[in-house]
């Protein structure tokens, strides 16, 4: 017998055949099918690129890629690596570890970490240097948990006009964990900060090929000793309960809450103190925005050279319809439940509204649990649209500082602090 | 023997029909032809109880630059501390935005491209990624 045989035995293959002696039987047989359900239409893969314009899809256009530690994602660069999650995966108020998007700046990151050298180093102007293994971190001081979401300064960057070069992120570059570790402040008094210092600077393990001294050589951000955001920021070395996933910055990463993620260290090895302002392409080059409010500007003034700058801090409010996606049509009359997420780096979401009419007409939708200051915030509404048409749902949060999603765009040349109120084209059929 | 012959000419009826019920459906649109991935799922890395922990290696997907004058210089130049993917995954720029990001790699970043290929490479970008002649 040969393999062709032994898969279909005799019997099997007659039994095909009986049913189906020629392809018009086969046709027949489908019959019921075709008339019900109709033929689909031909999917097609994604364009490779957006623009002049603005991209219009939910997340940015590129192909799922599979890296370690990871489900598919959707590939921004592969050397170094930058991934952006998928619009699903943020139904939940927590982002999967293994969906949570990547973002690296300079191509030497690590794919191994060996825990009996690594050691986390305070140094710079302390009393006491100290260099901390991963045991001692767990062990020495008291474990904090706290729910922060992590957002790319540059998420949604392919919506800016003009377009500005850069990471072309869709709205998927952030995500949410509960972050558990150590404080970093317990680490700096340990150390004991010196007096006439004026910055902490952090280092992780990613290292470029360019010359030393300049920003292709080393990733370095810093905070001022006197921003009381470091009373709340966290070392940590749980990431949903489990160990960080490499791409995120095993084996610690710094939490700064409410921040943009350019602050958070990834695989954060030196924690410096600096007596002098940090001059690093990092700091005094990159992620700056404009000192206007939201950050915002015009190519003319730019070029004009009027643009006084200062480094970006905190997430400015903004909120996602995750589904229904558009991607399906919805029958008329039919009650589907609208799904999101909102977030606020000034303080907790408090109202989330929700519009079928492109923002004229508002109703408040209702909010999930309640994480944490700043934690994703699900929120639900129901919606039945009654008759066939195109419908345009928007959503709009605010925060308890009072601060709502505006609805003009915004611009500078990073690509910056986006927060306009999202909108999603959702299709009503007729359902008789 | 006659068994044998018999189910030879089964089996290729069945995979003739088999195939004009694909061939079928295809054409009417039940199913549509498609690549798979050209990547494949990384295996996973055997992890040992040392104290080393690690993940497979990063994917390199091969970048599709369009042909032309200068891709070469690009595809030596700009490799070397990103892949140029950077330069496909921007959105069509005007030329004196390509002309400014190459000369931000060489006096910012310190790519030190030699002067004659650092003209070649803006005017490869300038030629096929700006808005009036960016088709991949
Ligand atoms: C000396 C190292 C180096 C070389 C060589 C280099 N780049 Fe870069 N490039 C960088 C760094 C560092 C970044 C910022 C990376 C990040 O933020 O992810 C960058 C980012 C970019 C970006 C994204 C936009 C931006 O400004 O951040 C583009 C486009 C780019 N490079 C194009 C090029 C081109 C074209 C070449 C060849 C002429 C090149 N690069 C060569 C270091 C280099």
């Amino acid at each position: 017998m040969n393999m062709t045989e032994r898969c279909l035995s005799r019997r099997g293959l007659l039994k095909i055949v009986g049913v189906t002696s020629s392809g018009m039987a086969i046709g027949r047989w489908l019959g019921p099918h075709v008339t019900m359900a109709q033929e689909p239409a031909h999917g097609k893969g994604m364009e490779s690129f957006t623009g002049p314009g603005a991209n219009s899809h939910w997340n940015s256009v590129g192909p799922y890629v599979t890296e370690p530690q990871k489900v598919p994602l959707i590939l921004l660069t592969d050397r170094p690596v930058q991934l952006e999650t998928p619009r699903h995966y943020f139904r939940t108020a927590f982002t999967p570890n293994e969906a949570f998007y990547v973002r690296w700046h300079l191509e030497a990151i690590p794919n191994a970490v060996d825990l009996k050298t690594w050691k986390l180093q305070i140094e710079g102007n302390v009393s006491k240097a100290l260099a901390l293994s991963l045991p001692e971190l767990m062990q020495k001081f008291k474990p904090v948990s706290l729910a922060a979401v992590n957002q790319c300064s540059g998420n949604s960057r392919s919506r800016l006009q003009p377009r500005v070069p850069g990471g072309q992120w869709g709205n998927g570059a952030m995500g949410n964990a509960m972050w558990t570790g150590v404080r970093l402040r317990e680490l700096l008094d340990m150390a004991g900060v010196k007096k006439g210092s004026v910055l902490v600077q952090f280092q992780g393990l990613e290292t470029g090929p360019g010359p030393e001294g300049l920003g292709s050589n080393l990733f370095l951000k810093s905070l001022d000793l006197g921003n009381p955001v470091l009373d709340e920021c966290v070392v940590a070395y749980l990431m949903n309960g489990e160990p960080l996933p490499m791409l995120n910055g095993f084996p610690v990463r710094l939490v700064v809450p409410g921040y943009f993620a350019t602050y958070w260290t990834k695989c954060l090895t030196w924690i410096r103190i600096l007596d002098v302002t940090d001059e690093n392409f990092w700091m005094k080059t990159g992620y700056r925005v404009p000192d206007t409010p939201r950050g915002n500007t015009t190519p003319e003034e730019v070029k004009a050279g009027k643009v006084k700058t200062v480094p970006i801090e905190r997430l400015p409010v903004r909120s996602f319809l995750i589904s229904p996606d558009g991607s399906s049509k919805i029958p008329a009359g039919m009650n589907v439940t609208l799904r999101g997420i909102a977030f606020s780096g000034f303080g907790r979401v408090n109202r989330v509204e929700v519009s079928d009419d492109g923002g004229i007409n508002w109703m408040t939708a209702k909010l999930g649990e309640d994480h944490g200051a700043y934690s994703f915030r699900t929120w639900e509404a129901s919606w039945t649209a009654k008759s066939p048409g195109r419908y345009s749902l928007a959503v709009r949060a605010t925060d308890e500082k009072n601060n709502t999603q505006p609805d003009e765009p915004v611009w500078n040349p990073g690509g910056y602090l986006w927060n306009r109120i999202a909108r999603q084209e959702i299709v009503v059929g007729d359902a008789s | 023997m006659k068994n044998k012959v018999q189910a030879f000419f089964l089996v290729m009826g069945g995979l003739v029909i088999a195939a004009g019920v694909v061939y079928g459906q295809l054409k009417k649109g039940y199913y549509s032809p498609a690549e798979l991935g050209s990547l494949r799922q990384p295996a996973p890395v055997e992890l040992l109880s040392d104290s080393s922990y690690q993940a497979a290696a990063y994917p390199v997907p091969v970048v599709d630059l369009t042909p032309g004058d200068g891709r070469q210089e690009v595809q030596i130049y700009c490799n070397t501390c990103h892949s140029p993917r950077y330069i496909t995954m921007q959105p069509p720029l005007p030329a004196a935005t390509w002309e400014a990001e190459v000369n931000k790699m060489n006096k910012t970043f310190g790519a030190g491209i030699p002067e004659d290929s650092t003209r070649k490479i803006i005017l490869y970008l300038e030629a096929h990624y700006t808005v009036e002649n960016r088709k991949q």
